[in-house]
């Protein structure tokens, strides 16, 4: 057992034309991402902080609440936030529109925001009022019994940005950008097909003599199948561990602190990438040069779909059509490494692992299927 | 050792195999031959498990043969018409690798693809990878893979096609010798001289059917053709034609640009007959020869059609 695994894996490691879709070309892809990216991911893998564009409406500054606001926002203005001056409310509205502001900070007695769409600079907006609000009857305190502190709370409250940035949704880094690289982990992980489709040549008869000379062979067919789908899901871990360190180590962008999640998720996308190719390979008779063209396409279209090439996809087949993202390996995939580099969370990253498994074992069995059969009608 | 019955393998409406009958005796070189086409190869699939067929009985060492006889598989060593080896290996290790799904003890493994790359003479290519070999030596890496676990029987498919000369006669020295050596070798081929040279006996296979079964000599003595005479650079009218067409043992002439063929029944002193013939006549000719009946003509009077087309 152990000399025909090796073999057969010393064979699948010297194909360069899979071995370059499994491994090199997910490494030469996360390169051109990063360089793409250029300045915006740090040596911390975070986002260089961009302040936010917002503009002010003082519509009734006599209340305490309305001084107390006003005096907030100019103290993070310059660090979370930039304030662009406006002369009317006509104008801010204008500004908003033209994006040339996320949004409108209203100083009132109820201090109130306007933006114009949702997303994250909007929602860290939407977080320094309500954490004004939340602090407000202590700020109106402080300056009517002790003005001298009043900085050194607003300082607090200005602060607001590391709390943004390093403490919320899990503790995690919020950089867009690395979505991209959860979405090429995926992809690559799911690039496993090509050594799939390779293998199931080697294995059926009707297709090649490879696999007639295999087939006549005494040693039990199930026994050769295992050792191939053993070997194949050896390498193809291997492939992505590899491409795991590259972006961890080159390209120091961090996929979260529990390895042995990461290790779990990294596995079980080594199995679905190969079982997609085994099934597909042994379903179909098309010959290999056809096979692997589409193998292209069994790769990146669900990559795509996963953010690969468009980060927001994902986002919005979430809001138009959840279920593709349920059976999308590459965005179940991507999810995972989502909840152990982002979220923390736990049930949702159990969930992802589970659909995994589903759908390799379904996988499998359609393999399983498909080269069941000792004797063939043609040949 | 192999007796196939009545085999009936149908592709849709075509027939492959119609009702094939035969019977390999231990120790032989049996040949099958006929056209690309006939059948010799679905009869091979069908002999190794790997081609389902519609009818008929395979028997291989006394056992009914199964996909899964892998006692049978066992003896048995395959030498596939096209080249089946990992191209990502070297010589030695494709060698080893297909020895090794036979033969689990590492030390007789190791013995044994040693003595299969003597044999085929690749002693000076074992690290060399497939790709890097000539079509020859490409030829006899094929056959070490299939043979290298010294099978008792070794079912050769075609093995020489599109192999030069010199390696062609290499690859039939060493079908022979396995031979010597207690193999027993089923030989498929459509070259004629191959299968004359190196079987013992020979099934001609056309159609899916057996057409003749027996050594080189017995298949010649089936037909009526005992030697072909032709004389090249001829001038003859009809008159002429019909009288050689008269001659005794003459049962057919051919005669195409001024070259005359004549076929005659196995009788004595043919040639002498026909040359005097000619010097009655005065007929001048350039070259004159006699051949003795090939498989071709065999191939020839039973189908009507040359083995070759």
């Amino acid at each position: 057992m152990l000399f025909l695994f090796k073999y057969r894996f010393l064979q699948t490691i010297r194909e360069f034309s899979v071995m370059f879709w499994a491994l090199a070309f997910p490494i030469i892809l996360g390169t051109l991402f990063y360089f793409s990216f250029g300045t915006s991911i740090s040596a911390t893998g975070e986002t260089d902080w961009d302040a936010i564009n917002v503009t002010v409406v003082s519509e009734d500054r006599s209340s305490e609440n309305a001084k107390a606001f006003e005096t907030f926002l100019k103290k993070i203005d310059g660090g979370l936030l930039t304030i662009i001056p406006s002369s009317s409310e006509a104008e801010a509205l204008t500004m908003l529109n033209e994006e040339k502001v996320t949004g409108i900070f209203y100083v009132k007695e109820s201090p109130s925001l306007t933006v114009g769409k949702n997303g994250l600079n909007e929602s860290i907006l939407t977080g320094a009022l309500d954490s004004f609000n939340q602090n407000s009857s202590m700020i109106r305190e402080v300056l009517s019994e002790h003005p001298e502190n009043l900085p050194a709370v607003l300082e607090s409250l200005g602060n607001y940005r590391q709390t943004v940035r390093e403490e919320t949704l899990g503790g995690k880094t919020l950089n867009p950008n690395v979505q991209y690289f959860f979405a090429l982990i995926a992809y690559a992980c799911l690039s496993g097909a090509f050594l799939g489709v390779r293998a199931s040549f080697d294995t059926q008869a009707n297709l090649t003599a490879l696999g007639a000379r295999r087939s006549v062979s005494p040693t039990h067919r199930l026994k050769l199948v295992i050792i191939d789908m053993l070997v194949l899901v050896t390498i193809h871990f291997i492939n992505i561990l590899i491409l795991n360190l590259y972006i961890i180590k080159i390209l120091k962008i961090s996929l979260g602190d529990d390895i042995g999640s990461l290790l779990l998720v990294d596995f079980m996308g080594s199995i679905i990438g190969i079982c997609i190719g085994l099934a597909f390979g042994c379903i179909s008779k098309l010959d290999l040069d056809m096979k692997m063209g589409i193998s292209v396409a069994i790769t990146l279209i669900p990559g795509f779909l996963a953010g690969l090439m468009f980060g927001n996809m994902k986002n919005i087949l979430e809001l138009h059509c959840p279920i593709i993202n349920r059976i999308n390996p590459a965005a179940v995939l991507s999810d995972a490494f989502y909840c152990l580099g982002i979220y923390n969370d736990m049930a949702r990253f159990t969930r992802c692992l589970i659909i995994l498994a589903v759908m390799s074992i379904v996988l499998i069995l359609i393999a399983f299927l498909g080269v069941r059969r000792e004797s063939y009608d043609s040949i | 050792m192999i007796h196939i019955e009545n085999l009936v393998k149908r592709y849709g409406n075509f027939i492959a195999l119609d009702h094939l009958n035969l019977d390999i005796k231990e120790g032989e070189v049996f040949g099958l031959l006929g056209p690309n086409g006939s059948g010799k190869t679905t009869a091979i699939n069908c002999l190794l498990a790997l081609l389902k067929y519609d009818k008929g009985t395979i028997t291989v060492f006394g056992k009914e043969m199964h996909p899964d006889s892998y006692d049978i598989k066992q003896d048995i060593g395959v030498v596939m018409q096209n080249v089946a080896v990992f191209d990502q290996m070297s010589v030695w290790e494709n060698i080893d690798y297909f020895c090794g799904l036979y033969v689990k003890d590492k030390k007789t493994r190791l013995e044994l693809v040693e003595e299969a790359i003597h044999f085929t003479g690749l002693e000076d290519f074992r690290k060399s990878r497939p790709k890097k070999l000539s079509g020859g030596l490409l030829r006899r890496l094929n056959i070490a893979c299939g043979i290298a676990h010294k099978p008792r029987l070794i079912i050769m498919d075609e093995p020489t096609v599109a192999v030069d000369p010199q390696s062609r006669n290499r690859i039939l020295e060493g079908i022979l010798e396995l031979n010597r050596q207690g193999s027993t070798i089923i030989y498929t081929s459509h070259y004629m001289e191959e299968v004359e040279q190196i079987c013992s006996r020979i099934a001609i296979i056309d159609h899916g059917q057996v057409l003749a079964t027996g050594t080189t000599e017995e298949l010649k003595n089936m037909i009526k053709t005992g030697e072909t005479i032709t004389l090249e650079a001829i001038a003859l009218n009809k008159e002429q034609l019909a009288e050689i067409r008269g001659l005794p043992h003459v049962f057919e002439i051919s005669y195409e640009e001024q070259v005359l063929k004549i076929r005659l029944s196995r009788a004595k002193h043919n040639l002498v007959r026909i040359l005097n013939y000619m010097q009655e006549h005065d007929l001048a000719f350039g070259r004159v020869f006699s051949e003795l009946p090939t498989l071709n003509d065999v191939f020839l009077e039973i189908t009507g059609k040359e083995l070759r087309d």
